[in-house]
């Protein structure tokens, strides 16, 4: 009884946050409220309460991460929604895809137990997608990283983002199989060096970074030998000096966060835009309609935060920080308390994906680290971003149960 | 097993950190840098509404039109009529350079457009701002060109007023910029050594020199006690510095009147030390030296610091307008006109009216008293001197047929040894209608005869064509 009423509440908390967002939205285009705009409101309301609702029904796990991804989720899709009608809806049908996805993910999981052990099909997954992207990738904003099929386009990176997470957890977890094999722990690291310098060729910083740091994180929690994480760290010193000089786009991005006034026209454009835009917000916004995300470029991905600090105020986007901490303490509590080694560091690497993702492009949208091009995730406008997001949710949902290890599985077979 | 809890909780901590991280930044940079950063000249929400909205016009009190703008292609275009004439007054409004002077100052009424975005954006649902107010300032077009075209080719400023409601009708600083030219020439301007940039007459800080004794001469006369009369030798020692006369020509035996009339340094330096610090710094004060004077364009503090540290050599030397005394030039025609007044130092206006483009008036700008600065018949008393100055005195090239005439000059030395000219003075004495301010910067001339001449011609041009 008392557990459920905790999870309805924050649900209702939500939907309350909808209505009223959607409410402003709607004063917002006064006169040009279509059928459209009423359905798509309505559809969004309907789509997450009832994804909560059934969530606590099935889910003997935690509540919290589905219902601060919706909230978040809901944030995006106002502002989406307000800069670009089109694109809103759009939005909508992704995050319906994607809730359809995490919950696919999750009894895919749940009913197969297979994961523990497919290291080497992860390897050749994720080669064959970086391939894929080199042969028939296509260039925007600079980095070679999205793939055209018929209208859609996605980025491979995004699948590759979970495969890592496997190749992690399925290593970490049978460290004992791996021993057989000298120097394994090295073999890895050039496994997931050749990942970032891939993505380094593809001009793709942001999500090069976020694969360094959930390898450098989970490496540090699980190797017993203190060299590797040394080597690790060593290397990654060398190759960011490497970069710096050999690489102009990682010059150009580092002079632009350092003195972007100087360069206001051309390599510190993008970042003094997203800091007019949060200054003019101040603490309370300047209200929904009212600002100028026109002004901001990409803003519907990168710079999304920026546009919703102007109209909604940092006191949101302080929230939203806020949101994406208790996210990752969630996930960080679920992988304690899971006695599934492999499952544990799957949680772990969920977590640890989604708090770097959003710390960097948070902290590089409001000039405190270098600017790397990313999306903020569940926020971000964006089909394979979105649909990622959720699978890794629905995986991290997983994790919060209760698995009986293999042993228990065996034995209970005897 | 311990060991694995241990390494996840530290990297938790990390994450966490870096949110916080985040927290503090953006909250550091909203309460520190976001003033300067949204105005900055590059953020497109300071020019969105003036690319939709026709700029008002600026027109002159008779309703010349003096800068208007003009649709051409899709924007607008801004006309300049007098590129340098009203470089100070009216300034600039450009997208590379920002904006300075009354364009600046009044931007959100040229642009019939509020402070608040939110009211803005309300306002635009119901019926969008296509055309801007026009804003009537106070300068009589005429007398303005007149002014410049007789500090030509020096450095300086002249300002003519009104004493009774404070309107200024001129008001001129050379040397000055062609805005019409600011793209060209910007590096020049900003890099020349004499700065055009800098309107004098309410930026620039000078040595008042003898136009100071006004000010003397109002405290002197609140101290009862004083002995008006003296023995001028042509020197006086006060702690221990020998304070000379004009040539150390000898005054011989003078009243206060006289003294005035005659500028004599060591009447004022000896007497100064009489009254004491505190009563000329408090009259000082009443004229508003040291204090903020409201005014539509920025202007900077006179400065008499009396409260500090002063010893008798320094207090004698502020009494005469040396030392540590400086003031803007703005303020002296404000001393004048106080005096004009009957004490009373109104509030300098330079805008007119705001105006709807249908020519309804939206705002006027009326008169206030800013300060007593003496009572009437001390103002009468002075004005007296000041008109003894001009008939008779050092002011005599200050001097209108049939017009009485109050005035008084002053040599300012300097530290770059050569001398500022000054004038002050108002005419008609018995019923004033302008007040007029000269400075002519290290002009190496008195201002009995570089300065008065001027202020004549601005005394009597006003006197013949403005009417009120």
């Amino acid at each position: 009884m008392n557990k459920r009423i905790l999870s309805r509440s924050p649900r209702n908390l939500l939907f309350f946050f909808q209505a009223l967002g959607l409410l402003l939205l709607l004063i917002y285009k006064g006169k040009a409220i279509d059928k459209l705009t009423l359905a798509t409101a309505g559809g969004l309301v309907l789509v997450i309460y009832l994804s909560n609702l059934l969530l606590t029904k099935i889910t003997s796990g935690d509540n919290y991460i589905f219902l601060i991804t919706t909230m978040l989720v809901s944030i995006g899709i106002i502002m989406i929604y307000r800069i670009n009608e089109g694109l809103g809806i759009k939005q909508l049908l992704w995050i319906s895809m994607g809730i359809v996805l995490f919950f696919l993910t999750y009894f895919i999981l749940k009913k197969i137990r297979i994961w523990e052990n497919l290291t080497y099909l992860y390897l050749i997954g994720a080669y064959l997608l970086f391939f894929v992207t080199f042969v028939f990738g296509d260039r925007r904003h600079g980095a070679i990283n999205w793939i055209n099929i018929g209208q859609f386009s996605f980025q491979p990176s995004e699948i590759i983002k979970i495969l890592l997470i496997f190749i992690l957890s399925s290593y970490y977890s049978n460290k004992d199989r791996w021993k057989e094999i000298k120097n394994s722990s090295y073999y890895l690291m050039g496994v997931i060096y050749s990942f970032i310098f891939l993505l380094f060729l593809q001009k793709d910083l942001g999500t090069a970074l976020v694969f360094y740091a959930i390898f450098i994180a989970i490496q540090f929690i699980y190797e017993d030998d203190k060299k590797p994480i040394l080597i690790n760290i060593g290397l990654f010193v060398i190759f960011g000096l490497l970069g710096y000089s050999l690489f102009d786009h990682v010059k150009i991005r580092f002079q632009a966060w350092l003195n972007p006034w100087k360069y206001i026209e051309r390599q510190g454009y993008q970042i003094t835009q997203s800091l007019f835009a949060i200054a003019e917000g101040g603490f309370f916004g300047k209200g929904l309609g009212l600002g100028h995300p026109d002004f901001i470029p990409v803003v519907y991905t990168d710079f999304i935060f920026s546009a919703i600090c102007e109209e909604m105020g940092i006191f949101t986007g302080i929230g939203i920080i806020m949101l994406f901490m208790i996210f990752v303490y969630r996930g960080f509590k679920i992988a304690i308390s899971q006695d599934n080694k492999f499952y544990r560091i799957l949680a772990l690497g969920i977590s640890i994906l989604f708090g770097v993702q959003s710390f960097i492009i948070l902290g590089g949208v409001i000039r405190m680290i270098p600017l790397t091009g990313l999306t903020l995730p569940f926020i971000s406008y964006g089909g394979s971003s979105i649909l990622s997001s959720f699978v890794a949710l629905g995986i991290l949902q997983i994790c919060s149960e209760e698995i009986k290890s293999k042993e228990d599985l065996d034995e209970a077979g005897d | 097993m311990k060991q694995e809890i241990k390494r996840i909780i530290l990297v938790l901590v990390g994450l966490c950190l870096a949110f916080i991280s985040l927290i503090v930044y953006i909250s550091f940079f909203q309460v520190f840098k976001a003033t300067t950063v949204k105005n900055n000249s590059y953020n497109k929400r300071l020019w969105i509404n003036e690319e939709s909205i026709l700029r008002g016009s600026f027109l002159d009190r008779n309703g010349k039109t003096l800068v208007y703008s003009e649709k051409k292609d899709s924007s607008y275009e801004r006309h300049y009529l007098y590129g340098r004439l009203y470089s100070h007054i009216i300034g600039y409004s450009y997208r590379e350079y920002g904006k300075a002077g009354l364009e600046l100052q009044y931007n959100n009424q040229l642009l019939n457009i509020s402070e608040n975005a939110a009211i803005n954006e309300l306002k635009n649902l119901v019926s969008p701002t296509t055309e801007g107010n026009n804003i009537k300032i106070t300068i009589d077009h005429e007398l303005q060109t007149k002014a410049r075209n007789l500090l030509k080719g020096k450095k300086g400023s002249i300002i003519a007023m009104n004493p009774v409601n404070g309107e200024v009708y001129a008001m001129v600083s050379l040397p000055d910029f062609d805005v019409n030219r600011i793209k060209e020439d910007w590096k020049t301007i900003t890099e020349r050594p004499d700065s055009p940039l800098i309107n004098r007459a309410t930026q620039g800080l000078y040595e008042p020199g003898s136009v100071f004794k006004v000010i003397t001469t109002a405290a002197f006369l609140e101290d009862e006690d004083m002995d008006i009369t003296y023995d001028c030798t042509g020197t006086a020692n006060v702690g221990g510095y020998e304070f000379t006369d004009y040539n150390k020509k000898a005054h011989g035996s003078l009243d206060l009147k006289r003294a005035l009339a005659e500028s004599c340094n060591t009447y004022f330096t000896t007497k100064s030390v009489e009254v004491g610090k505190d009563l000329i710094g408090n009259t000082a004060d009443k004229f508003m030296l040291n204090n903020k004077i409201p005014f539509d364009l920025p202007v900077k503090n006179s400065q008499f610091p009396y409260k500090g540290l002063l010893d008798k050599t320094e207090l004698a030397a502020a009494a005469i307008g040396q030392g540590k005394v400086l003031v803007t030039p703005l303020n002296m025609a404000m001393v004048a006109s106080g005096i004009a007044n009957g004490g009373q130092v109104v509030k300098p206006i330079l805008v007119k009216e705001v105006l709807s483009k249908d020519g309804k008036v939206l705002k006027t700008n009326t008169t206030e008293i800013l300060s007593l600065a003496t009572d009437p018949i001390n103002a009468n008393l002075i004005k007296e001197m000041m008109v003894e100055a001009v008939n008779s005195g050092t002011g005599t090239r200050a001097r209108i047929k049939n017009v009485k005439v109050a005035g008084k000059t002053g040599t300012a030395e300097t530290s770059s040894g050569k001398s500022h000219a000054w004038f002050i003075g108002f005419a008609p004495a018995d019923e004033p209608k302008v007040a007029v301010a000269v400075v002519l910067e290290e002009e190496n001339s008195t201002g009995g005869t570089a300065a008065a001449p001027m202020a004549r011609d601005i005394m009597l041009h006003v006197i013949n064509n403005i009417n009120e």
